[in-house]
């Protein structure tokens, strides 16, 4: 029985975390090899010696977590705005049945549909004209809402799934519909609500177009942080990839937390599959 | 599944969603209007003053325009082979990860980690990989017999696609994942017994449970993943720069060279707009075959 | 649009009343100039010190903006010109000079730069390449370097190879070396590798003024490039896609006999070639012509700064004297002034040599709003087709003969 699901299960989520995890790990492999081992031949897999040259350097003599800490704030204003937007309207697509309902839904789409490397100058000069440039808030509003259509069509689709019969359950026993909202249909749409947060917050911690443009000083995201190791005819290798590993840890941390709410919604416990 | 209903004419929905319509209003839809404006005209951005209304002409030149019809194919080409491989190994992963095992906590957390990673990185990292000279890829394939030399996988017509669209797929698969397994926790686990209890196995619980209860996710996400990797330029503009020649040119990487490098913002917006029609078509095709539901 | 316009009243009503507000002598003023340094741990703090020690009442505000292949760092001046956000002064290269011209984003500099003592340092040759198409100057060289022709003299010496002066030595030595796994010539078919295609088609004959690229000479000259590659395989498989890491790596890693580049790599490579590496002026076409890249930098002034004078003085300071000689070792490349040249130490001198005899060979590309268009998309594209063997070359010469002169 253990050998069934270790072999039909732990070995194919161990490949699959392979494909996923392979490029990280070579990454990690090579911040911690000395630069000039890089272009050695023939190629070594494993560093024939370690340092930590390159993850001291990032950290001490540049400013590359003050930028993490600048990504985290505008990332976790990103999800919290973009929740608060994105939850009622959800519900109010899942709810309800109006006139419009339809176009509404797929105009909220069209943001997405169009290439956001054009819409960035006309934005950066609004944005210049009401004095936001460089601020927190102008990211946070920019990140929030252009991920905030894919936010409502995901929500809607959790709460669809859903019954509506529990809402009406609810009410029936005496609760308004607000109370029906919170106390009924929240709690089972946590998961999904998770999963849209985690995508809140990885379209903006990646986000680099409006980090580039409309920030960049006061503000400075870890996108635009990286870009500064790019030279013109000098790549940091060493530094790109120390802050490769970096980056990609906060999503990964705060997923390891947040998943524990991934679990069969209305008795709890495993599912099997 | 679940039926909405309620009284028509209620003001409650317009209420919940004024303030989501108020923000996409003010940030988007002013830049979008001004966009589509601009594809109107003669518009070079360093030529402020030369701003001639030319009605369609960018539209037409479009239409005639070789590299627009084979930034096309491409995009078609990018978006289905990319958008099946994320699902299919994202919805895999998903159906994994909702069993129970030890570590099953960990397996997710880290599964995350290529969707976590900025595009400038994924870019740089797989276009290293995949090096002709230094390339742990190439290195890897020569050493187990698979290759006889080494193969310039970037500076290759007949290989740069699939490359970019390795990165891709490596980069979105747990998207799917994540998403396609909190919609797993929406379907009742007595659905399941019951289903068992009928005698079912587990091909057929698959089938007549997990799939219907997981319909509406499955498309929806599959959907706005389309419309994304539609979209997307940053990892081909690092891996390749739409190239070698025009091998890896898409609809949105070719708008983006047309207005950046070019300064040609009228007809940059004209392909923009012309991308957007298209999937703008594409989704209003899915609303009508999926009726009101979805 | 109404609320657009309220919102406008109210922040020039702010400005308006902001001088009422604090006496203008006693606040001074702030510059703001934008940068960007390879290295990412340099900045420029010292030179900002030592400049508003010697200025009292101007303040410099350095902002670093990434480079992004040139692309980030343009768009962003570009869109801040547009959104009437400029900076006062930043770095730009010669590429950006037509562009910004025809934005009429920058202030001109001849009433300060005739004036100015330090004007002497910088040779005449230089000012001449930095001189604006409507003969102004708006450009102040800060920075340069000079492409040259990077070789592997262990691999030449074994071979019992002259070093390339001309085209024909070139051929010869590149197909000697290669072999195996070596090619000898690791070309740069990615953006930025117009520099190399520059060297043999400019120098084997070929112009940009009109109809200079489709002359027989010219045609051949890029047919003899073209066939390096396609006939006698002296460029990797890879040098479609090759930018300037992989052409530096490949020689890092004893793949390649020569590469053109210069200075800033230098050290790089002695640190893993050691002797083995050294530079030569690019090889000579027929008739003795030779075309290099001059890689420039300069600072300008932007016509939208209200405190230009001030933006001078310290662009002035950053190309002058002591100055020069700091801001070139934040930089990486080489000193404008003559006597900084003169007492440079940054890099090997056997590549300082190499750089100033290439200077009778540099040259520019066209001021032309399209230049920019062209070497970040047109050539690539067109080259990397060539090389693929998708166009025939004489096609790739007519396309751009068509994106400069119509």
């Amino acid at each position: 029985m253990r050998l069934r699901r270790f072999l039909g299960t732990e070995v194919p989520v161990l490949l699959i975390l392979a494909f996923a995890l392979a490029p990280w790990l070579w990454m990690i492999l090579s911040s911690v090899r000395p630069e000039r081992d890089w272009t050695t031949r023939p190629l070594a897999i494993m560093p024939a010696t370690l340092t930590l040259s390159h993850h001291i350097e990032l950290l001490q003599r540049t400013t590359f977590l003050q930028h993490m800490l600048d990504s985290l704030v505008v990332a976790v204003g990103a999800v919290t705005a973009g929740l608060l937007l994105a939850l009622p309207a959800a519900y109010a697509f899942s709810r309800f049945r109006f006139r419009g309902r339809s176009t509404l839904r797929i105009s909220f789409l069209i943001v997405n549909m169009f290439p956001v490397v054009l819409l960035v100058l006309p934005l950066f000069v609004l944005l210049r004209q009401m004095g936001l440039l460089d601020t927190y808030f102008a990211l946070i509003a920019g990140h929030a809402t252009f991920t905030l259509p894919f936010a409502v069509w995901l929500l809607t689709s959790y709460t669809d799934s859903i019954p509506v019969e529990l809402d009406e359950a609810a009410m029936v026993d005496g609760a308004t519909r607000v109370q029906a909202l919170r106390l009924v249909v929240l709690p089972l749409m946590l998961p999904g609500i998770v999963a849209v947060a985690l995508y809140l917050f990885i379209a903006s911690w990646n986000e680099y177009l409006f980090a580039l443009m409309l920030a960049g000083r006061d503000v400075r995201t870890v996108t635009v942080a990286l870009q500064m190791f790019i030279g013109e005819n000098e790549m940091r290798w060493g530094l790109l990839t120390a802050g490769g590993t970096l980056v990609a840890l906060p999503a990964v941390v705060l997923f390891l937390f947040a998943q524990k709410r991934l679990v069969g919604g209305l008795t709890g416990g495993a599912v099997k599959g | 599944m679940s039926q909405a209903r309620l009284r028509p004419g209620s003001a409650t929905p317009w209420l919940l969603l004024a303030p989501a319509l108020a923000a996409v209003s003010f940030i988007v839809l002013l830049p979008v209007a001004q966009t589509v404006w601009l594809s109107l005209h003669r518009a070079i951005l360093t030529r402020p003053r030369d701003r001639p209304f030319i009605g369609l002409d960018n539209y037409a030149a479009l239409l005639a325009d070789p590299l627009f019809w084979e930034s096309l194919r491409h995009s078609l080409v990018w978006v289905v082979a990319t958008v099946a491989l994320q699902f299919a190994l994202g919805f895999t992963a998903a159906l994994l990860l909702n069993r129970s095992f030890w570590w099953r906590s960990a397996a997710r957390a880290l599964i995350v980690v290529p969707w976590a990673l900025p595009s400038v990185i994924i870019g740089l990292t797989w276009s290293w990989m995949l090096d002709f000279n230094l390339g742990v890829a190439n290195e890897l394939l020569l050493r187990s017999g698979i290759l006889s030399e080494s193969v310039a996988w970037l500076a290759r017509p007949d290989t740069a696609m699939p490359a970019v669209i390795l990165a891709l797929v490596w980069q979105g698969f747990p998207f799917f994942a994540v998403t396609l397994l909190a919609g797993l926790q929406a379907i009742p686990a007595e659905q399941y017994e019951a289903a068992t209890v009928d005698g079912a196995g587990s091909w057929r619980c698959f089938i007549h449970v997990t799939l219907p209860g997981l319909a509406g996710v499955i498309a929806t996400t599959l959907l706005l993943r389309m419309i994304w990797v539609a979209n997307s330029l940053d990892v081909i503009l690092v891996m390749t720069g739409g190239g070698p020649g025009t091998a890896t040119h898409t609809l949105p990487l070719y708008a983006f060279l047309k207005a950046w490098s070019g300064l040609d913002f009228g007809y940059g917006s004209a392909l923009a707009v012309v991308l957007t029609l298209l999937l703008l078509g594409v989704v209003i095709a899915y609303a009508l075959r999926a009726g009101e539901r979805a | 649009m109404p609320r657009d316009i309220s919102r406008r009243a109210v922040i020039a009503g702010a400005l308006a009343a902001a001088p009422l507000a604090a006496p203008r002598a006693q606040r001074g003023t702030m510059i703001r100039w934008w940068y960007h340094f390879d290295n990412p741990t340099a900045t420029p703090d010292a030179l900002v010190q030592r400049f508003e020690q010697a200025n009292p009442g101007i303040r410099i505000q350095a902002e670093r903006i990434p480079w992004g292949g040139g692309a980030d760092y343009d768009n962003r001046l570009y869109a801040s010109v547009v959104a009437n956000n400029a900076p006062d002064a930043a770095m730009v290269k010669l590429q950006n000079l037509t562009r910004l011209l025809e934005m009429d984003a920058l202030a001109p500099l001849d009433r300060w730069v005739d004036a100015w003592p330090g004007r002497t340092d910088i040779a005449d040759a230089m000012w001449a390449l930095h001189r604006s198409p409507d003969g102004k100057r708006h450009y102040v060289p800060v920075q340069y370097v000079v492409l040259y022709l990077y070789c592997r003299q262990d691999w030449f010496t074994q071979a019992n190879l002259p070093l390339p002066a001309n085209f024909d030595q070139f051929l010869a030595a590149a197909k000697a070396l290669t072999g195996g796994e070596r090619w000898g010539f690791g070309m740069r078919g990615g953006a930025g590798g117009h520099d190399h295609w520059a060297s043999f088609a400019l120098g084997g004959g070929a112009s940009f003024e009109k109809g200079g690229l489709v002359t027989p000479q010219a045609l051949a000259a890029n047919r003899w490039f073209v066939g390096l590659g396609r006939e006698h395989r002296v460029f990797p498989p890879s040098a479609p896609a090759d930018g300037f890491r992989q052409v530096i790596d490949n020689m890092k890693a004893g793949r390649t006999a020569m590469t053109i580049h210069h200075v800033g790599s230098a050290t790089e490579l002695v640190g893993a070639l050691g002797d083995a590496i050294i530079a030569v002026p690019v090889p000579r076409g027929p008739g003795g012509r030779g075309w290099t890249a001059f890689g420039d930098g300069s600072n300008a002034v932007f016509a939208q700064g209200r405190n230009q004078e001030a933006a001078w003085r310290w662009i002035s300071f950053l190309s002058a004297g002591e100055a020069n000689v700091v801001f070139n070792q934040l930089s990486g490349q080489l000193p404008v002034t003559a006597s900084g040249q003169r007492a440079w130490t940054g890099h090997p001198e056997r590549f300082i040599r190499a750089s100033s005899e290439s200077v009778p060979l540099m040259a520019t590309y066209p001021q032309s709003p399209k230049t920019t268009d062209w070497t970040r998309t047109v050539w690539p594209q067109t080259t990397q087709r060539a090389l693929l063997g998708q166009t025939e070359p004489d096609e790739m010469m007519r396309v751009f003969e068509r994106h400069f002169h119509g």
